[in-house]
């Protein structure tokens, strides 16, 4: 599926519309260059999902953790942009949530951890066509 | 009372013997191994590598601590360790060494939450301190703007909604592809350059909350830069970091004073590892003296990750016996 958002507003209400359809256990790789909008996109599923705590850079400490209320109880957000390998990612714990039928993981750079994705199912790859328009193509697999 | 702190939440090992006396503290010795030469060249901490280090040198870090302080630990009344926020692998070391120390030595152990810790390293001053006061807390992973009522009373009123102030100087510096860690590189190159040169936003300034966000700033320098030749001149590295050094310096002056205006602050104190940025130091110390209100700050040494300061805001926090004391990597200010 591939949309087309002119603003940040826009990218948000995507992620809000994204986080509707999600049932739990969902692994979502985004792919997308520095500044192409993968935080915002990831704030709007966030907003969706009940979260209503600021959804910050996790660059820093690579994985944050946020409790939801419903069926979904965690968001797990996890940040690759420093990663080099795979291992790094296994080392903080990440990999324990991963198919974890009552929680979200959405990995920014997930390009970097492919050999830890095997049970990605969605992939999300943001471009920037300009300053404010974004092609936000939706991929699923399995 | 003698509190020895533990400090593991990052990439410096740091074992730390702060005397209190008299509400007065006295930094007997505060030994920090920095592994910023281990994670250069991967542009950031790895954590796997900084937990390695961790456990390298812990044991000797304290020790060293212990012989610089001249104490024994059965002279020391209390463990002071940093439980969160920070990188699990991290925190994990400090902690269960803290531990081990409690229960061999036999002393009372308390959890410290690190950001806590960066506003309580303004204690070891031992400056009269005015309150209520607003603490401006700036770190490659924080940026937060924090009332203090009283000593023992915090409360968050904002903080970015995206990067974090140190986190932009570490992007940007990857953008301009000069190196790492951003904060002195950029700050260096800036003393060189225009700060009118770039027109970058000031992200959220004009907005009415206490709130900071940096992710667009970040970009606007993307875009900058990618209307200018691939290879820039050295003219354009120094006005580049300079005006968004200004822009970012700028909008945290800016909602600090604010804060401190609406919740009438009577001591405005800058913290954290960015407080070591000289030109934030000096505008918002200016911006602060007009007002009239008192500026505190901590010695340069005190204001990136060190345990003398979880040593003092182990003066502070309630002890925990140490078969409950648990990381938490997300631990915030409420």
């Amino acid at each position: 599926m591939k949309y087309l958002t002119d603003s940040e507003n826009q990218t948000i209400q995507l992620g809000k519309k994204i986080a509707t359809k999600l049932k739990g256990g969902e692994v979502i790789g985004l792919v997308g260059n520095l500044g192409a909008g993968k935080t915002t996109l990831i704030k709007g599923i966030a907003k969706g999902l009940g979260i209503k705590k600021p959804i910050t850079s996790p660059t820093f400490v690579l994985m944050k953790v946020y409790p939801t209320k419903g069926k979904i109880k965690k968001l797990i957000h996890i940040d690759c942009y420093r990663v080099k390998s795979a291992k790094e990612i296994e080392a903080i714990g990440a990999t324990e949530y991963f198919g974890q039928k009552d929680t979200v993981i959405v990995i920014e750079w997930a390009e970097k951890i492919k050999s830890i994705l095997s049970r990605q199912k969605i992939e999300i790859n943001i471009k920037l066509i300009d300053k404010d328009e974004r092609e936000i193509i939706i991929k699923k697999y399995g | 009372m003698i509190i020895f702190g533990i400090e593991t939440s990052c990439d410096e090992t740091s074992a730390a013997v702060v005397k209190i006396n008299r509400n007065h503290f006295f930094v007997l010795s505060n030994v920090v191994s920095s592994q910023i030469k281990i994670h250069q060249p991967y542009g950031g901490v790895v954590p796997e590598l900084a937990a390695r280090n961790h456990i390298k040198n812990i044991l000797p870090v304290i020790n060293q601590a212990l012989i610089e302080a001249k104490i024994k630990p059965n002279q020391v009344d209390k463990i002071a360790v940093t439980v969160g926020p920070g990188l699990i692998t991290s925190l994990l070391i400090g902690v269960q060494t803290a531990k081990i120390l409690a229960y061999t030595w036999q002393k009372p152990i308390a959890g410290i939450n690190h950001m806590v810790a960066h506003i309580y390293a303004n204690w070891l001053n031992n400056k009269l301190i005015k309150f209520p006061a607003i603490a401006l807390i700036v770190s490659g992973g924080h940026t937060e703007l924090v009332l203090i009522k009283n000593k023992n009373n915090f409360k968050k009123v904002g903080q970015t909604l995206d990067d974090a102030a140190g986190e932009a100087f570490d992007k940007v510096a990857q953008l301009l592809n000069v190196g790492y860690p951003g904060g002195p590189i950029i700050s260096r190159l800036a003393e060189r350059g225009d700060i009118n040169a770039f027109n970058f936003p000031r992200p959220m300034i004009e907005k009415d909350n206490f709130n900071f966000s940096f992710s667009g700033l970040k970009t606007a320098v993307l875009y900058t830069i990618k209307d200018l030749p691939k290879k820039l001149s050295d003219k354009q590295l120094a006005d580049l970091s300079a005006s968004f050094q200004q822009a970012v310096v700028e909008t945290l002056v800016a909602k600090t004073i604010k804060a401190a205006e609406h919740f009438k602050a009577k001591t405005v104190i800058l913290a954290g590892g960015v407080a070591a940025n000289k030109l934030l130091r000096e505008q918002l110390g200016k911006k602060v003296k007009g007002l009239k209100r008192d500026f505190l700050m901590p010695d340069f040494s005190f204001c990136t990750d060190n345990a003398a300061m979880i040593a003092a805001a182990g003066y502070f926090t309630k002890n925990t016996p140490w078969q409950k004391l648990r990381v938490d990597p997300n631990l915030e200010i409420k």
